[in-house]
């Protein structure tokens, strides 16, 4: 159903990849650069020692020999000796003494010993070019050697001076032997880092892309489905686990959605059929008064229908806190006025008595209308519920966060089957002739605005329902 | 008076064009917001009548399409939403009223009056009421009926008013509610017919011709011949 190369899906890994190798062999660049410079001066302070140590070993030499016939002989043969132990020499090779130079002048500056390869001249020139100190050896470039020599200097007692150079060309070629090897390693290490790094990637990348494929099934077919959560904890799998979340919600809404759909074309049914049957029955009636009669049985019955069709969509949406309010201050305790002022001459036909309590203003932010819908309610549930000649105390109490309102009466209070499922939907006591909405309203709006409900029998006999509405000030 | 009626379904359009006509309206239908577009601009409305819900586009749209192009009628917008939405509550403020579905006729023809005497230059205002022999007296707040002062309390003599104002014209329960308490809801019981009832006990006595008819069914209406 959807393979990797879909065409319209480009992998973020190798982007990851090539980002990352550039770091990494940036990053390892400057790590052998440093090296390079340590390794290259340790060389150069390595081979400085023994040509320091090894010039004045031959100066001393030169001094104790006698100036005789054989003393160019003796001196020769020990410079050769020396070269033989050149650091950082290829034990490979020939010992060769091309290597290095040994050269003896004395106060004229004339030479006197020369062993080494090349034109003696030249050496003493080039050593005349440049000043060689006694204490440190110096860099002298000879003319017929593309190599330069380190060249080290001794003063002898009688004057003269001993010169020791050493070809660089063991330091250069260990330094680029060095180079050649991080070269391989270097390519290898990059090459393996970029490899890490892109499975690293493409496993995550693959979750990810497996989630966004279960996902655009789920948007297509199935809502049961989820989305694989893996288990290492990480950000993807926090992903996958809000996706199910959510998931898990919306298929609650709509399994919401299901059932009120299906309890309200059951409900809407049976009012219809009756409505159906009187105006068919209507139809055969001979006198018109009856006739009349049906129709605005009818009619009535239709108004009603509604209300209820209304107040279970709002009791539906805002069980699932999708009803939409319009706020704006209200004045509960003027409100509640306005409504026994409506309600009183009905109580009053009943023979039930109202009386009100309140604190005076009682300010709190809501939507009016269901407001003024949900006190409708709770009136008309005593009125219907309550028997003849009790007394209703409808009491308002402003708390400092809160508006407290509850509805107190002396009747026969909640039977006990009802009690606990009072604000659920459909729940009608005995003799009600209500559609068994009326505190499963109350229970949606209150809830809508953040606040609690509680219904419950009255030590003293009598039911109570205690409302707190939370003070919520306009911005 | 001439109307443009635009809704699409043919029940309500042929059920509100009949009794507009018996209510002594003329009567235009647009089926879809192109058609009201034309009408509204070849022919002069006194008021239009908008359907939320039209085949070609949204009711509001249309009326700000109207409003653009000059059209100054006052809107009756009908709903078959349950909740009010906020443009809505604006066109509202504007002027404009809205009603949801299903609406009586009544209360419909109501807001239609109201809608049509608020664009009508405004006639200075009477401080007293006459229907037949009862008396509203606004500015003291008394009530007579053939010269015999009525014992009413001040919510009945709101409500009473509200008849009077309305008198001859059939209105609603919730009409009543909304006019004479501002509130929009609707009871399950009768309140609003034992107010009518008590009224009734003190405007009709023993003997009288009887003012406050009740049409079943729909409402009331104080009779004014």
């Amino acid at each position: 159903m959807f393979s990797k190369t879909d065409k319209g899906f480009r992998s973020a890994a190798w982007r990851i990849t090539a980002w990352a190798a550039v770091a990494y062999a940036i990053g390892t660049l400057f790590v052998f650069f440093s090296l390079h410079r340590f390794v290259a001066r340790d060389i150069q302070r390595r081979s400085d020692a023994w040509l320091s140590g090894e010039v004045e070993v031959l100066g001393d030499v030169a001094q104790r020999t006698p100036k005789d016939s054989l003393y160019q002989r003796v001196v020769e043969e020990v410079a050769e000796l020396a070269s033989r132990e050149v650091p950082n020499r290829d034990e490979t090779e020939a010992p060769d003494t091309a290597a290095v130079f040994f050269l003896e002048r004395d106060t004229n500056n004339a030479i006197q010993v020369w062993v080494g390869p090349g034109k003696s001249a030249d050496v003493a020139h080039a050593i005349h070019q440049s000043v060689v100190r006694q204490d440190k050896p110096s860099d002298i470039s000879i003319a017929g050697f593309s190599i330069p020599y380190r060249v080290a200097m001794a003063r002898l007692e009688d004057g003269s001076t001993v010169y020791l150079g050493l070809s660089e060309r063991d330091q250069l070629r260990v330094l680029a032997n060095l180079r050649n090897q991080f070269l391989v390693v270097w390519a290898l290490v990059v090459l393996l880092g970029c490899a890490i790094v892109f499975s690293a990637t493409r496993r995550m990348l693959n979750h990810v892309r497996r989630i966004s494929e279960a996902a655009s099934r789920i948007g297509h077919s199935d809502l049961c489905e989820r989305v694989p959560v893996s288990k290492r904890g990480d950000e993807v799998s926090h992903l996958a686990t809000t996706l199910n979340k959510m998931l898990d919600r919306i298929e609650e809404t709509i399994h919401q959605l299901h059932t009120i759909t299906d309890s309200l074309a059951h409900d809407l049914r049976s009012p219809l059929t009756a409505i159906r049957g009187k105006l068919e029955l209507s139809l055969s009636m001979e006198d018109v008064e009856e006739q009349q009669d049906a129709i605005i049985a009818s009619i009535e019955e239709l108004d009603r229908l509604t209300v209820f069709l209304n107040t279970t969509l709002d009791v539906a949406e805002a069980r699932a806190d999708a009803l939409r309010l319009n706020k704006s201050a209200i004045d509960l305790c003027d409100l509640i006025q306005n409504m026994i002022d409506l309600y009183e001459p009905s109580m009053t036909e009943r023979g039930l008595l109202i009386r009100y309590e309140n604190d005076g203003p009682s300010f709190i932010h809501a939507d009016p209308s269901l407001i003024h819908r949900m006190l409708a309610n709770l009136f008309d549930n005593e009125l219907t519920h309550l028997p003849d000649s009790r007394t209703i105390l409808v009491r308002v109490r402003n708390e400092s966060q809160s508006v407290n309102l509850s509805f107190e009466d002396n009747g026969p209070g909640f039977s006990e089957d009802v009690i606990s499922s009072i604000f659920a939907k459909r729940i009608r006591g005995r003799n009600s002739q209500g559609h068994g909405l009326g505190l499963a309203f109350v229970d949606a709006v209150v809830r809508a605005h953040n606040g609690t409900v509680s219904a419950f029998n009255r030590d003293t006999g009598g039911a109570c329902i205690s409302i707190i509405l939370p003070v919520t000030h306009a911005r | 008076m001439r109307i443009l009626l635009v809704e699409d379904e043919v029940p309500i359009q042929s059920f509100l064009q009949r009794s507009l006509e018996e209510a002594g309206f003329q009567v235009d239908i647009a089926p879809d917001g192109k058609t009201a577009e034309q009408l509204a601009v070849d022919a002069a409305y006194e008021l239009l009548i908008v359907d939320l819900g039209l085949p070609d586009m949204d009711g509001l749209d249309l009326i700000d399409h109207l409003r653009r192009m000059g059209v100054r009628a006052p809107v009756l917008i009908l709903s078959a939403r349950r909740s009010v939405d906020d443009r809505v509550r604006g066109l509202e403020q504007g002027g404009d009223d809205y009603l949801t579905k299903p609406f009586a006729f009544a209360e419909l023809l109501a807001r239609l009056r109201n809608l049509l005497k608020r664009n009508a230059p405004s006639v200075s205002e009477s401080t007293r009421l006459r229907v037949q022999d009862l008396e509203l007296d606004l500015l003291r707040r008394e009530a007579t009926r053939a010269g015999q002062i009525l014992p009413l309390t001040t919510q009945e003599f709101v409500l009473l008013e509200y008849l009077c104002r309305n008198a001859g014209r059939v209105v609603t329960r919730s009409m009543i509610l909304d006019k004479v308490w501002g509130m929009r809801i609707q009871p399950d019981t009768n309140v609003v017919d034992v107010h009518i009832y008590r009224l009734r006990g003190k405007v009709d006595g023993k003997g009288m011709q009887p003012l406050i008819r009740t049409l079943r069914g729909v409402g009331y209406v104080l009779k004014d011949r």
